[in-house]
Order: C-alpha cells, then structure tokens, then sequence
C-alpha cells in the first residue's frame, strides 16, 4: 500500500476543486458580458466532476497520459487533468441551456432592433454558494493532505535511531 | 532464529489495514461533489482478525466495500465530510499506534545487538 497514491487522489480533488473555484470566478466576472467570441451574451459554465476508475493495467495508464482527452481542452489555465486511482477530475465544463435574460436598454451598443439587450443569466446567489462549496472542498482535501503528510513522517521515523 | 518477530510481522498488516482505510478516506474525500458516487469503507476489526488468521485468505489484501446506511443526496453522492474526516483522523492514530509499536520491536533488536558493547 503506497501512502503517495493517497496525497495524488487528494491532490487531484484540490486540483478539481480549484477548476471549480475558477470557473465561478469567470461566471461572476463575466456576469454582464454582452459580446462574447461565439456571437451573444457570455453563457454561465459549469464543471462536471468524475470520480477516477482505478488504473487497472499498463494499457490504462498509458492511454491516459496520452489520449488528450475532450475535457482538456475546455480546463481553464491548462491545466491537465490529473488521474490518479481513486481520486477524481473533471469530465468537462458544460454550459448553462439557460435562455438570456433580457432587460429594456435601447441606448445599448447590443440592444436588438425592440431594445432589449441580452444579459447572461448569472445568479450571484449560485454561484457563492458554488463557491464556497468549492473552498470546503478544497480545505478538507488539504486537511487530507496534511494527515497523510503526517503518516509518512511517521514511517520515516522508524529509519530513526 | 528470525530478527522478525511474530509481532513485528503482525504490525505490518495492522499498518497495511490502517493504510487502507486511510486510502479509501481519502478517495471518499477526493469525490466529495462527484455525482452518483457511494463512499467505501472497510470493516476494521473483521479484517484484521482475518489478516491475523491462518490460511490462504490471510495475505490477500484488505478488502473495501460500498458503506451502506448513509444518506444520499439528491445527486446520489452519500459522502459525508464530517463522517470522513473522523475516520482520518481513526486512521492516522491507528497508523501512529502501528508506527510506534514497530519502532519498539526494532530498538529491542537493536539493544540485543548493542547488549554486550556497553561497557
């Protein structure tokens, strides 16, 4: 049993959590864009987390490290998805279906031919709730961390006069 | 004559159980938001008492199984972060008990060898 697998499950869980944290950062950031790269208001995202199959064979292992997933390329901050056995990443970042909101602005630079211009449907609500869901998460993974830290202090211990 | 004691030897699979159920705590805890998930234990004292017993299945591997009795979220996720950290914590005593009993068993083979050099 190796006491490293368990800091690597725990670290990928705060590398997931931090994603997370991130992409409400970016939602409430943008919870007024009008113009997006794609054409209309910016759309709320969210992540999608998957727990981590265990690697069951050399094939597994390789083929996630080199199979550059779907999901990768939607992280924000490149960041790689980390895979360790029983931990958990990030499956993808979807967006909200959720339809603009729209709100009667006719001297908007956006406003549409009846005035009205599309706003993203962010609820600040949401997403501190998301947030702070995050940051739990995230504190009681580092928590984790700390105590297997502790373990492995333990073991070396023994090495000791 | 062996410098492994019987005690010694079963110190290492009371680690062995400790670590795993410190690993399955940290697995629960790494997929505390992921959806559908069912959180794993192990039975501590049946498998210890199975690992300390004779016979072929005394060396496999502690076994992990689904917990079951816990309340599910909505989500189908039943981890509980409460739950989890308590279960650490029992996990890293244990280990520490373990760690320090070990470290006795070899500072007695250390002072048998040491026995006649002091004075």
């Amino acid at each position: 049993m190796n006491l490293f697998g368990l800091m690597e499950a725990s670290g990928s869980a705060m590398q997931a959590e931090r994603v997370r944290a991130e992409v409400v950062a970016a939602n409430m950031a943008n919870a007024e864009t009008t113009r997006t790269e794609s054409g209309g208001p910016y759309r709320r995202q969210h992540v999608v987390f998957e727990a981590n199959a265990k690697a069951t064979s050399f094939a597994d292992v390789l083929g996630n490290s080199t199979s550059g997933s779907v999901a990768s390329n939607l992280l924000p901050l490149g960041t790689a998805p980390n895979k360790a056995a029983g931990g958990v990443h990030i499956a993808g970042v979807v967006q909200d279906p959720a339809s603009p909101l729209k709100r009667y602005d006719p001297g908007h630079p956006d406003a549409g031919p009846d005035g009205y211009v599309a706003y993203p449907d962010i609820n600040p609500l949401t997403e501190m709730v998301d947030l702070m869901s995050a940051t739990r998460a995230y504190g009681l993974n580092g928590s984790a961390v700390q105590a297997e830290k502790g373990m492995i202090t333990a073991a070396l211990d023994i090495a000791k006069g | 004559m062996h410098i492994e004691s019987i005690m010694s030897d079963q110190l290492t699979r009371y680690l062995d159980v400790a670590t795993t159920q410190a690993k399955l705590t940290a697995q629960n805890m790494a997929n505390v938001d992921t959806p559908g998930y069912r959180a794993m234990g192990i039975d501590f004292e049946a498998e210890m008492r199975r690992m300390l017993g004779d016979g072929p299945t005394a060396a496999a591997p502690a076994q992990a199984g689904l917990e079951d009795g816990l309340v599910a979220r909505p989500d189908g996720n039943n981890v509980s972060m409460d739950r989890e950290s308590l279960n650490l914590a029992e996990a890293q005593l244990r280990y520490r008990t373990g760690i320090t009993l070990l470290k006795q068993q070899y500072q007695m083979t250390m002072d048998a060898i040491h026995a006649d050099n002091g004075k």
